[in-house]
């Protein structure tokens, strides 16, 4: 622990601190544009420079590569030090364009304020400015490369730490050119990082392009719902719409990163046919006339068939204070025990991996500092990207990652890929759980197992089930010893599916509730935040069910097939426009704030010219609330988060530290549960001869909410069936010919990939939403399926 | 009977008379005011209603009346509406001991040019004048508004400071008179006014009026500069009017009580006594205006010692010199 | 103690009120008398041309950051050609305080101050000015400046074509 004096200030910093980190630390502002937190220092961009007075080096150096020792004597203000600091702006500044009031990073650009504080105001060179051309790199990133300063962060971010591969370096000389080799989109999934990476304005948000400004923004640190990692992200609003979203810091779980999707799938909070007024049968009524009515109408069937006639059903969309007073306006009520999750397989899984002592489970800090990954049955880059890009870290820091997958998993890193069939990965888990010798095929796995000192096994709920999923804690709880750590991280479907699950604990699943549905014995069904009807694998039966319903009543904020049919519709607010706490995969309680209220974006009310030229005191659109305060008023509690969080807290002996939670900082684990569940399940029958339908998750257009983000939509793959080139080449199929699957009594034309790295005896569709494939639901067992060439393209 | 209707209605009409001059004169106080306060910082002043702004005061009332009376959701409502009443009524009522002319042969009958010629004419008139600093120290006290408070207890403390000073001047007035009544003090100056025969006890009594009425450089308890409004921050429409009317007739009651005192009523040489009386009251009307648009306003501590510090003491020596000036001059006559 | 000098600054005062009280007001009526303004008065404010006619705004928000009654609100965009604009601009006068920080603040030189002060309204709305009522034909004070001639973004002329830029950088050369 060495100590220094920098700027007569004394530190301790840790051992292989660098001097600028530990100036920080003392609330210095150390100007700097190479040196990220994240990417680490290369010294290339000389603003850093202090003066070393006393101890091991001395001179004027640059404080990111000189590692802090004992006896530093170091100053920041010294004028020799400052003099340089502003010589070397103004050498950036010699090429820097003058077009700081067309450029976006303005009010936020790093070289505004650092030219700014150094006071370099004239150019006092005369030669001319060299220019450069432009590229397209696609919907995302706009590029403007006369703003560039050869800082090299864009580079080491998307190549060292994304792994993209189709963007970098150029040129020689005074000619380094940043981008790619020829015009066309960045392929990789994380290159929405650029924005924020970007010291200036070379790479900026294409979507968000000549938005606002940053100090316009309305901005609160959130939670990211567009997977279950629950990365923090700072979305900003301004004009009653959300206009962008940047990476949030959660050291513990995402880092200073977050994937595209997070990044640009934030359009649904603007969509336009948004649920917006309450409506009874179609009718716009006011919130207190609603209320009235859905207690009036739930109060009446309650009298009429008793109170087993409502059904409520919450999700792992809704966040975990709405999802518990639907509970406990359940027992108000006296009806049964809400349903969370219109999935069932998938409520199951998730409440198998909630079991899990939470200690055991793996934040993605853990997973990047692992070395060895097991990655079974889950694709992170669709289920949890940042999983993906963690992953990768965990291999520059020198891991092995090992996939046993059926579906042809990509990585942004090297990895072994074991194919495997769906049906062999409970089982395999069930043999390490079991400390049984795994088959020769997968020696090198057990030989990996055998070496590695921090080993994380990583499932995805989706192909495990709640069996796999149970054998996976249970692989995991033979693993680990004191001496040899191993964690286990296991990817849900919703943003709060852990939450959801442990609030339901063994309370009904989704298939009972159809049940009863089937019976007639539900008159009113309660939904929050939740649309069975796209959700239910079981759809006919579902529509069947709602079609006996007298009272079907809809609390969300999308336009969701549910809500079209919904007697009542009660509008809620997206994550951003209200605050609540959302439980991610690894249990990780995180509360986010509010960033803007609810209102219709004046884009739309203005309709792209000047906003209407009147006075009035009611916003537009603002009406939908927070699902949390529309239930305690039915509750009859006050609307009081911090109170409804205290009694949760209380009442769930898990969620003990809820109270305290705030938006600032990690978010808080739950805590362990009894693990009850880890009994090893039985083994399931293996399947026939017949080709098998494995429907999965895609990293754009699976999840709900970005699926109706229009800045995905040119990313939004078509639908496509991908199958083995050996089952290909049996049934004469070549790439791109178009296909008829038959499948689950459906029968679909679509055009054929072929992968070789996929397991033999599948046909994997992803779940498209808004396409024909959303008929086909991920989190089953697969169905047996024919396919057939139809044509050549 | 017939006597005494004819009285009752000589009365009333004497009565209607004084209330109209005296509000009338309150009203264009105002305005003079504001002329020739506008004329001393070479501006116009008011000239946008009727000729050369005359009539201001009707549009000033208009306005006041037709504002929206505002009550402090936290004030003492009873209090709060009373008190500016109070300081307007108390005002009227001291001009009731006002002699203007010499009694009136009228009808053959007297009809004294005073509304009521009570035998202690000058401690009613001290009693009411003790009575408007509840008026000011209500409203600001019931207006639950540090401003109205502050200036509500600068107001009192002001008040009590000068009343003592103010009384102690008048002391050898009344010495000299050899009465409390007003009309028999200015019958004692029908040959040379008190002014000029004890010009101390008038110096004092002068200064004493003006912090009295509040005004410059006595203003301590509306201090616009410091506490926005002081004790009727409060208060609009028509009940500030009444404050404000109430401050206007205070102004031309102290002016006639100056007159009377000192100045020698209505007597005068060619012109007609009420002529003289008016003339005297304006003119000491004047010299108020005059010097709000001079002098500046003092600090409180500066007030204070001034009242208690130099005013009191000479009015102490004055009234001891005054006696016996006239225990002298009375052992020799 | 001067106690003469004290008298004296007590009763001089009044000598010179009173002298003021005759001498002649130095108002000027304002309505029926208009007093002529300097060249240079800065009342409401205009939004200029550059010298090809176009609208010199470019949307930047810096007015509207400077403002201190957040008076100005507007939204960029951008054309065809990437030149940034404003689609909407707009000031609403019952606010403005008149103190020129946009035009202070503005990049471009949109912003200047005209000398138009008469803009008493009884209707509020009618205070609230668009883009449209704001823009003059003109370049202002400064009529030859064109932002986008010293950008280097390649709006008005092919990217690296301004006076101050080298043409664009041939990346694949190996030249020194």
């Amino acid at each position: 622990m060495p100590t220094l004096i920098i700027d007569n200030q004394s530190v301790t910093v840790p051992e292989g601190t660098n001097v600028l980190e530990a100036a920080q630390q003392l609330g210095i502002v150390v100007p700097h544009f190479c040196y990220h937190e994240a990417l680490g220092a290369v010294g290339a961009c000389r603003v850093c420079a202090m003066l070393f007075i006393d101890g091991p080096v001395k001179g004027m150096q640059m404080s990111c590569m000189v590692e802090a020792k004992d006896g530093m004597v170091v100053s920041t203000e010294a004028p020799e030090a400052v003099a340089y600091r502003s010589q070397v702006i103004e050498w950036l500044m010699l090429n820097h364009p003058h077009d700081c009031p067309v450029c976006d990073e303005g009010g936020e650009c790093q070289l505004q304020d650092m030219t700014v504080a150094s006071g370099h105001s004239v150019r006092r060179y005369s030669g001319k400015k060299r220019t450069y051309q432009n590229q397209d790199l696609g919907p995302f990133i706009a590029h403007e490369m006369n703003r560039c300063i050869q800082c090299y962060r864009c580079v080491r971010t998307y190549q060292d730490y994304c792994g993209g591969t189709d963007y970098g370096v150029l040129g020689a000389n005074q000619r380094l050119y940043f981008g790619r080799f020829r015009d066309g989109p960045l392929e990789s999934p994380f290159a929405g990082n650029l924005v924020d990476i970007c010291p200036t304005g070379v790479l900026t948000n294409k979507p968000y392009r000549f938005t606002s400004r940053f100090w316009d923004l309305q901005e609160a640190l959130s939670v990211c719902p567009h997977c279950s990692l629950g990365c923090a992200v700072i979305p900003g609003a301004r004009f009653r719409e959300l206009q962008r979203v940047r990476a949030g810091v959660n050291p513990e779980v995402n880092g200073w990163f977050i994937c595209d999707r997070g990044r640009f799938g934030y359009d649904y909070v603007n969509h336009p046919d948004r649920p917006r007024t309450p409506l009874l049968h179609g009718e716009e009524l006011p919130w207190s006339e609603a209320l009235e009515a859905l207690q009036q109408r739930l109060s009446e069937l309650i009298d009429r068939h008793g109170s087993d006639s409502i059904a409520l059903l919450g999700s792992g969309r809704a966040s975990l204070e709405s999802n518990y007073l639907l509970r406990r306006l359940g027992e108000q009520l006296g009806t049964a025990a809400p349903v969370y999750g219109s999935h069932a397989a998938r409520d199951r899984a998730a409440r198998a991996v909630t079991d899990l002592a939470a200690k055991l489970s793996a934040s993605l800090a853990e997973v990047r500092s692992s070395d060895l990954l097991l990655v079974m049955g889950a694709d992170p880059l669709a289920e949890g990207p940042m999983l993906a890009l963690a992953i990768r870290q965990a291999v520059r820091n020198g891991g092995r990652v090992m996939l046993c997958d059926p579906r042809p998993v990509e990585l942004p890193c090297s990895a072994e890929h074991l194919p495997c069939q769906p049906q062999e990965l409970p089982q395999l888990l069930r043999i390490l759980a079991a400390g049984e010798n795994l088959p020769a095929n997968l020696q090198p796995l057990a030989d990996a197992l055998q070496q590695a000192k921090r080993p994380v096994l990583i499932g995805g709920s989706d192909l495990l089930g709640a069996e796999g999923s149970a054998a996976l804690l249970a692989a995991a709880q033979k693993l680990n010893s004191a001496e040899r750590p191993c964690r286990t991280m296991i990817l849900l479907p919703e943003t709060n599916s852990f939450g959801a699950a442990l609030l339901a604990g063994d309370g009904p699943d989704f298939d009972q509730l159809l049940n009863d549905m089937d019976s007639g014995r539900i008159k009113a069904l309660l939904c929050l935040e939740a649309d069975p009807l796209t959700d239910c694998p079981d759809r006919k039966r579902l529509l069947q069910g709602l079609e006996q319903l007298e009272f079907l009543a809809v609390l969300d904020h999308l336009p969701s097939l549910t809500a079209k049919k919904a007697d009542l519709l009660l509008p809620t607010t997206a994550v951003a426009e209200g605050a609540g706490t959302l439980v991610n995969n690894e249990g990780r309680m995180q509360a986010f704030a509010q960033v803007f209220s609810p209102g219709e974006p004046l884009r739309f009310t203005g309709q792209g010219g000047h906003p209407p030229r009147n006075f009035s005191s009611t916003t537009p659109g603002a009406l939908p609330c927070q699902a949390w305060a529309v239930l305690a008023e039915l509750c009859g509690l006050p609307v009081n988060l911090a109170e409804i969080r205290r009694e949760l807290a209380a009442k769930e002996p898990r969620l003990a530290g809820l109270p305290e939670l705030s938006a600032e900082g990690p978010g808080q684990r739950v805590l362990p549960g009894n693990g009850a569940s880890s009994s090893v399940p039985p083994a399931v029958a293996t399947a026939d001869e017949s080709l098998q339908l494995l429907v999965c998750e895609t990293l754009y257009g699976s999840e709900p909410l970005s699926a109706l983000s229009a800045p995905l939509d040119p990313v939004c793959p078509h639908p496509y069936v991908l199958l083995q080139e050996l089952d290909a080449a049996r049934l004469g199929i070549a790439a791109d010919d178009l296909v008829q699957l038959t499948a689950g009594g459906q029968q679909l034309a679509l055009p054929a990939r072929l992968s070789s790295r996929m397991a033999e005896g599948l046909v994997i569709v992803p779940r498209l939403r808004g396409t024909e494939l959303e008929s086909f639901y991920p989190g089953q067992p697969p169905l047996p399926c024919r396919v057939e060439k139809v044509s050549t393209p | 009977m017939n006597d005494l209707l004819l009285t009752g209605l000589l009365m009333l009409i004497k009565l209607g008379m004084i209330l109209a001059v005296l509000l009338t004169m309150a009203a264009y106080l105002v305005l003079a005011e504001r002329k020739l306060l506008a004329r001393m910082q070479r501006r116009y002043g008011p000239n946008r209603v009727g000729f050369g702004g005359m009539l201001q005061p009707l549009a000033d009332l208009i306005k006041l009346l037709t504002k929206e009376d505002f009550l402090p959701a936290q004030a003492d409502k009873w209090l709060f509406l009373l008190a500016p009443g109070l300081a307007a009524v108390t005002a009227l009522l001291a001009f009731a001991v006002v002699p203007f002319a010499p009694p009136l042969e009228l009808f053959g009958r007297q009809l004294p040019m005073v509304v009521c010629d009570l035998n202690v004419g000058i401690l009613y008139f001290f009693g009411l004048s003790s009575l408007a600093v509840y008026g000011v120290a209500l409203g600001g006290w019931a207006s639950n508004s540090k401003y109205a408070l502050l200036g509500a207890l600068r107001a009192m403390g002001q008040m009590l400071s000068y009343e003592l000073a103010m009384g102690l001047s008048i002391v050898p007035v009344i010495l000299m008179a050899r009465s409390f009544s007003l009309t028999e003090i200015v019958q004692a100056q029908a040959s040379l006014p008190f002014a000029l025969t004890n010009p101390l006890a008038f110096g004092i009594f002068f200064i004493a009026a003006l912090a009295e009425s509040k005004r410059t450089p006595f203003d301590l308890p509306e201090a616009e500069n410091e506490l926005v409004a002081g004790f009727h921050t409060e208060y609009s429409g028509m009940r500030f009017g009444l404050f404000f009317v109430g401050e206007y007739l205070n102004l031309v009651v102290l002016g006639a009580i100056i007159t009377s005192l000192f100045l020698g009523g209505w007597h005068g040489p060619l012109l007609p006594p009420i002529i003289w009386f008016l003339g005297k009251v304006l003119a000491v009307a004047f010299v108020f205006i005059w010097i709000r648009g001079t002098l500046p306003r003092l600090r409180y501590d500066q007030l204070m010692a001034f009242g208690w510090k130099a005013l009191l003491p000479l009015a102490l020596v004055n009234l001891l010199a005054t006696g016996g000036i006239l225990l002298w001059l009375g052992g020799a006559s | 103690m001067n106690l003469w000098r004290d008298i004296k600054g007590t009763f001089q005062p009044f000598w010179i009120t009173l002298r003021y009280l005759f001498k002649r007001p130095v108002t000027i009526s304002y309505p029926e008398q208009k007093r002529t303004l300097p060249p240079r008065y800065r009342a409401r404010m205009i939004l200029t041309r550059d010298p090809d006619g176009e609208e010199r705004c470019v949307a930047c928000h810096l007015c509207s950051a400077a403002c201190p009654v957040d008076c100005i609100s507007m939204q960029a965009a951008e054309r065809a050609d990437g030149r940034r604009h404003a689609a909407w601009f707009r000031i609403n006068f019952a606010r403005c305080i008149y103190c020129g920080l946009c035009a202070e603040a503005c990049p471009t030189l949109a912003i200047q101050m005209s000398s138009e002060y008469e803009l008493g309204n009884r209707d509020l709305l009618k205070l609230v000015w668009e883009k449209e009522d704001l823009l003059v034909d003109h370049g202002g004070k400064d009529p030859d400046y064109h932002f986008y001639r010293h950008t280097g973004i390649g709006v008005v002329a092919p990217r690296g074509g301004n006076n101050d830029e080298l043409p664009p950088v041939d990346i694949k050369t190996n030249l020194p």
